[in-house]
């Protein structure tokens, strides 16, 4: 399945996404922009953490290689799952924020 | 919370970019470099992958083998070295077999930890026979590294890489983004410590 095709399935997903919420749920479309901004502080956050991830993985990598003197590879960290926990993190501090 | 959301938003652009146009393709193409198939002294396949825990290659170990077993029937080199963890070494070095090469035109290694120590213990295998021309089998965005690490080890090295343009749904893509810049970290790793 091309590129197109998944976009296209995700734009229609959205658009009945977006007329459930305001039709059924009575969300007022113009906060969709405020909920988009948020989205983004989201991700920004989550690049923060995976960059943190990283910084810390390859520090504990090499420090262990160091000290040990054993080897250990670093591409242990060159894992999709660590993208898919930052973005967990990521979720959990925003949604904690915005509940304070 | 600015900066946050302009962080977010470069992000959300990268990932549209890299998964849903062909730049990562592109990238690949140019990291993989002209071929330079002639005679040398020997086909040098870098390990990639290993093997799996029932010693089956990894898709890109299997491509890279093959790869090289066909330059070598096809007379480019009178010798195939076969580098990697002992399991892909293993399983390359029977594989090898089974396509028709003697085991006296293999030489193995599978001491190597990273592409670094890879680079020298191919050397300490081919520079003492005189060996000195290879045709080095690697994937395009493993090339300009393992290129270069292949060349400060002593060797005249034509590079061979395995399939340029790379695949082009967008997961794959995603992995060659994760690829390149596990490679980009590589490099930097590499200067820094002064290795290249």
């Amino acid at each position: 399945m091309g590129s197109l095709a998944l976009l296209g399935i995700v734009a229609l997903t959205s658009l009945g996404a977006y007329l459930v919420a305001t039709q059924r749920l009575g969300w007022h479309h113009d906060t969709l922009p405020t909920a988009l901004g948020e989205t983004l502080e989201c991700i920004g956050l989550a690049a923060i953490f995976l960059a943190c991830n990283l910084a810390v993985g390859g520090a504990l990598v090499f420090g262990f290689r160091i000290f040990s003197g054993r080897f250990i590879s670093v591409y242990g960290l060159n894992d999709i799952a660590l993208v898919l926990l930052s973005l967990l993190q990521a979720m959990v501090l925003h949604s904690w924020r915005r509940s304070r | 919370m600015r900066g946050l959301r302009c962080l977010g938003l470069i992000v959300l652009l990268l990932f549209a970019i890299a998964t849903f146009t062909p730049l990562a393709n592109l990238i690949n193409i140019r990291m993989a470099g002209v071929p330079h198939v002639e005679p040398s002294d020997a086909i040098v396949v870098l390990g990639r992958g290993g093997a799996d825990s029932d010693g089956v290659l990894t898709n890109r170990s299997l491509r890279r083998l093959l790869l090289g077993v066909g330059l070598y029937h096809d007379g480019f080199a009178p010798l195939l070295v076969l580098s990697g963890s002992a399991g892909e070494v293993h399983a390359r070095t029977t594989l090898a077999h089974g396509f028709g090469i003697p085991e006296a035109a293999i030489l193995t290694t599978a001491r190597a930890r990273t592409t670094k120590e890879e680079a020298e213990e191919i050397a300490r295998l081919l520079l003492p026979l005189g060996q000195r021309r290879i045709l080095l089998v690697a994937d395009p965005i493993d090339m300009p590294r393992s290129l270069a690490l292949m060349e400060h080890s002593g060797f005249v090295v034509r590079p061979v890489p395995t399939a340029a343009t790379g695949p082009s749904n967008p997961e794959s893509r995603l992995g060659l983004l994760r690829d390149l810049i596990t490679e980009l970290a590589a490099w930097t790793y590499y200067r820094l410590t002064g290795v290249l």
